[in-house]
């Protein structure tokens, strides 16, 4: 009997075993198409890259940059050939290569960045920044003293054009006749058209700043001539410590971690991520809003039971994450407004406030809570309504408040 | 003729064949061995290096495939060069010409009803079309205003790049892209066929063959090709003989031009099926085509082999970035020296240096 139940324990030890080598490992690979040195969009997907890479003794990471979107096929076969299971490709224009790839190869996983074709193998996923925008605007409204906020844009599609929307909300809540001043520059990356943008806008008067361009240029330019700005998607307080107010993070690796830890888990597979869409905002965490993010301090050696949220063992947070760069924590403070909603209230506390709305895992508000007015002053959201998913992805009219071109205008 | 020591460098005035290849297959060895110092230098063994690219690029369908791929459109940018640069006429603007064409090719496959037996041949027709008028305006220039050439044909690539950028950003923007910045999706009797398991779209590999063949021919054996060497050589012989420099610059640019531009309805309707950013649709195929007719050394036949080379170049570029891990940058420093290379090694070709023969005199 005892010899009975030492085979079922024997037995039932080596079945653990052997699912415990079916959990296999996951070789992940990323197909950028940018240099990971863009200071943008590349670089903080390759920082994400290595944050999961680190973190996961069972992921192995690898990655191509630089790739042009006709050859992002050529890229995945080789890729295929090393042994990848998993392949993020993260550009709009990898759409149709990515998803014919897809097709070809059932049994590796796919996600594709900002794109909207989905397969049993192939999911989508986007961080995105029109709350932070928003928040951003609300503060840019309250520093202008010209009304004239100026805005650097990169390429006239609705990504852009809801950012800037969103944006020009914000600034338009604590500043009614404020207006934002937009130059496109045709580009993702060119410092030098970014600095003659943001020269042509301070000639128009403009006296604050934020841009859609993957340097800091426009923090820079503007803070030559003692002018605010709130940066983008990298940290870029510490170009001008005294003149970025805030900024838009972006927090990717919190998608890749999800999204490889359910992969590792057996809950995604190859068959069922036709309706896998991650569309994260402020309150899953994927983008932040903060001149400088928080700085954490990870040991492997555990002092604290502090809960971990990056790599190895245990991790304290040395200091929190900076909102609102003191230096405009007083003026935000003194402008306060007659809101609606809120009563007398300074932007330093609305700004504060909405965040918590937002950050809320059941949000309670929306930039574009209707009623919502384009500029040529048509109804766009009705009252009390919020826009579609898909109505927020496709948005090409231009808030109340926006001046300057504005190509593809409805 | 120069005199260094006990040598003497002189100028050879027709290399012969044996000098030029070997003086091009040392350039190419020279290249590899800085190029290993580098992955040296970034911690590849370049043994490991080169075993995977040899294998990679030459040692797998795929990776022949690849090459071939890559090489079409330098085959048509650069036979239609060779002829260009016969008649000493210094056209910089294949990359524009090329991006004439993807337009053109992509007007036709999006906005013109035609049966669809009739559509791939018309995208190829009005894209010569388009190149050849594209680049006939700097001939003109030249000829009638004395306009520079090389600043003309370069400028006006920008100004196409900005077209193409203008058309998907604007008036072409396709409706079913969700407000990004390209047309639609080709019908599929827009999309060129593609040999089985590989992305060449044949039809224009085919072309290319063929072009380079009727380019050859064209020079070696009718009038115009007679006329484009005088000018090119000779311009004041050529005056005097009464030839036109309108007609024959003319004829050379629509020809050059009008190939330049077939790689653009290639790369369109064969591996693009849409038009997107001009950065997107070439990857400088225009610009590395004057490399790929120079060292043909203007012969059209020749350049077939040149821009397999590139292709090599290129697909082993791909291949630095995926296998061996190497940021691009080192991509671009592996292509940069072996231009470098077979550029000086120019100077070799026509210089020899030899021993002072006993009792010479010095000249």
């Amino acid at each position: 009997m005892n010899m009975r139940k030492l085979v079922l324990v024997v037995a039932a030890l080596t079945l653990v075993g052997l699912l415990g080598l079916g959990a296999e490992k996951i070789k992940a690979g990323f197909i950028y198409v940018g240099p990971i040195g863009d200071y943008g969009w590349t670089h903080a997907h390759d920082v994400a890259r290595r944050i999961v890479d680190e973190k996961y003794d069972w992921l192995e990471t690898v990655y191509i940059e630089s790739v042009p979107e006709g050859e992002v096929e050529t890229y995945i076969d080789q890729l295929v050939r090393q042994g990848c299971n998993v392949i993020f490709t993260t550009s709009f224009g990898f759409i149709d290569g990515t998803f014919a790839a897809a097709q070809r190869y059932p049994n590796v996983i796919f996600a594709h960045a900002s794109g909207f074709k989905r397969a049993p193998n192939m999911a989508t996923y986007m961080a995105d920044f029109y709350q932070v925008y928003y928040l951003n605007g609300l503060m840019a409204g309250a520093l202008t003293k010209t009304g004239k906020v100026g805005y650097v844009g990169a390429f006239p599609i609705p990504e852009v054009k809801r950012h800037i929307s969103a944006f020009t909300i914000g600034v338009r809540e604590v500043n009614p006749t404020a207006e934002v001043h937009v130059r496109w520059i045709y580009e993702w990356y060119n410092p030098a058209a970014a600095k003659e943008a943001t020269e042509a806008l301070i000639a128009e008067g403009c006296d604050v700043f934020a841009f859609t361009e993957d340097s800091p240029t426009v923090v820079q330019v503007a803070a030559e001539r003692g002018l605010p700005s709130f940066g983008h998607y990298s940290p870029m307080y510490e170009f001008a410590p005294d003149y970025v107010v805030s900024g838009q993070l972006v927090h990717w690796e919190v998608i890749y971690d999800d999204f490889l830890v359910k992969i590792h888990e057996g809950i995604y597979t190859t068959r069922n991520l036709a309706h896998v869409d991650y569309w994260w905002l402020l309150a899953q965490g994927a983008v932040e809003c903060a001149a400088v993010p928080a700085v954490v301090y990870c040991e492997t050696a555990c002092v604290s039971d502090t809960s971990c949220a990056c790599c190895c063992g245990c991790c304290c947070e040395i200091s929190p994450s900076m909102v609102v760069n003191p230096v405009y924590e007083r003026a935000l403070k003194d402008y306060t407004i007659n809101h609606p909603a809120f009563g007398t209230i300074s932007v330093y506390d609305l700004v504060f406030l909405r965040h918590n709305q937002f950050a809320d895992p059941g949000i309670t508000f929306d930039p574009f809570e209707g009623p919502v007015y384009d500029r040529k002053g048509n109804l766009v959201v009705p009252a009390g309504m919020w826009m579609s998913y898909d109505h927020l992805i496709t948005m090409e009219w231009a808030a109340a408040g926006v001046a300057g071109p504005w190509p593809g205008e409805p | 003729m120069k005199r260094i020591g006990p040598f003497i460098v002189e100028r050879r005035l027709a290399p012969p064949r044996h000098v030029v290849f070997g003086v091009s297959v040392l350039a190419v060895v020279v290249a590899l061995l800085l190029a290993a110092l580098v992955f040296w230098a970034y911690g590849v063994s370049p043994w490991r290096a080169y075993a995977e690219i040899g294998r990679g690029t030459l040692g797998t369908v795929d990776g022949l495939s690849d090459i071939v791929r890559r090489a079409i459109p330098l085959i048509l940018c650069g036979v239609g060069l060779t002829l260009a640069f016969r008649a000493q006429f210094w056209n910089i603007g294949a990359e524009g010409q090329l991006l004439a064409g993807a337009v053109a090719a992509s007007g036709v496959a999006l906005f013109v009803p035609v049966p669809d037996g009739l559509r791939l041949p018309l995208m190829f027709l009005a894209g010569f079309g388009a190149g050849a008028l594209w680049a006939v305006i700097p001939a003109l220039l030249r000829v009638k205003l004395q306009v520079n050439e090389v600043i003309s044909t370069l400028m006006m690539n920008y100004i196409m790049a900005y077209i193409v950028e203008w058309l998907v950003h604007g008036p072409w923007k396709g409706p079913t892209m969700r407000g990004f910045a390209y047309t639609d999706m080709f019908p599929t009797a827009a999309r060129l066929p593609l040999i089985a398991g590989t992305r060449v779209h044949w039809p224009t590999l085919g072309v290319g063959v063929v072009a380079a063949l009727v380019v050859g021919l064209i020079l070696s054996r009718t009038r115009l090709g007679y006329e484009v060497r005088v000018v090119g050589q000779s311009p004041d012989a050529a005056r005097y003989a009464g030839i036109s420099f309108t007609v024959v610059l003319s004829l050379a640019m629509v020809i050059s031009g009008g190939l330049a531009a077939l790689a653009g309805v290639g790369e369109v309707a064969g591996i693009h099926w849409r038009l997107r950013s001009p950065s997107h649709i070439s990857m400088g195929y225009g610009y590395t085509a004057i490399i790929v007719a120079w060292l043909a050394r203007g012969s059209p036949i020749a350049a077939i082999l040149t821009a397999l080379l590139f292709g090599l170049i290129f697909a082993a570029g791909d291949l630095m970035k995926t296998t061996l891990g190497l940021p691009f940058q080192i991509t671009g420093v592996f292509n940069g020296l072996i231009l470098f290379s077979l550029i000086s090694s120019d100077l070799l070709m026509y210089w020899r240096i030899r021993w002072r023969r006993r009792g010479e005199a010095w000249t």
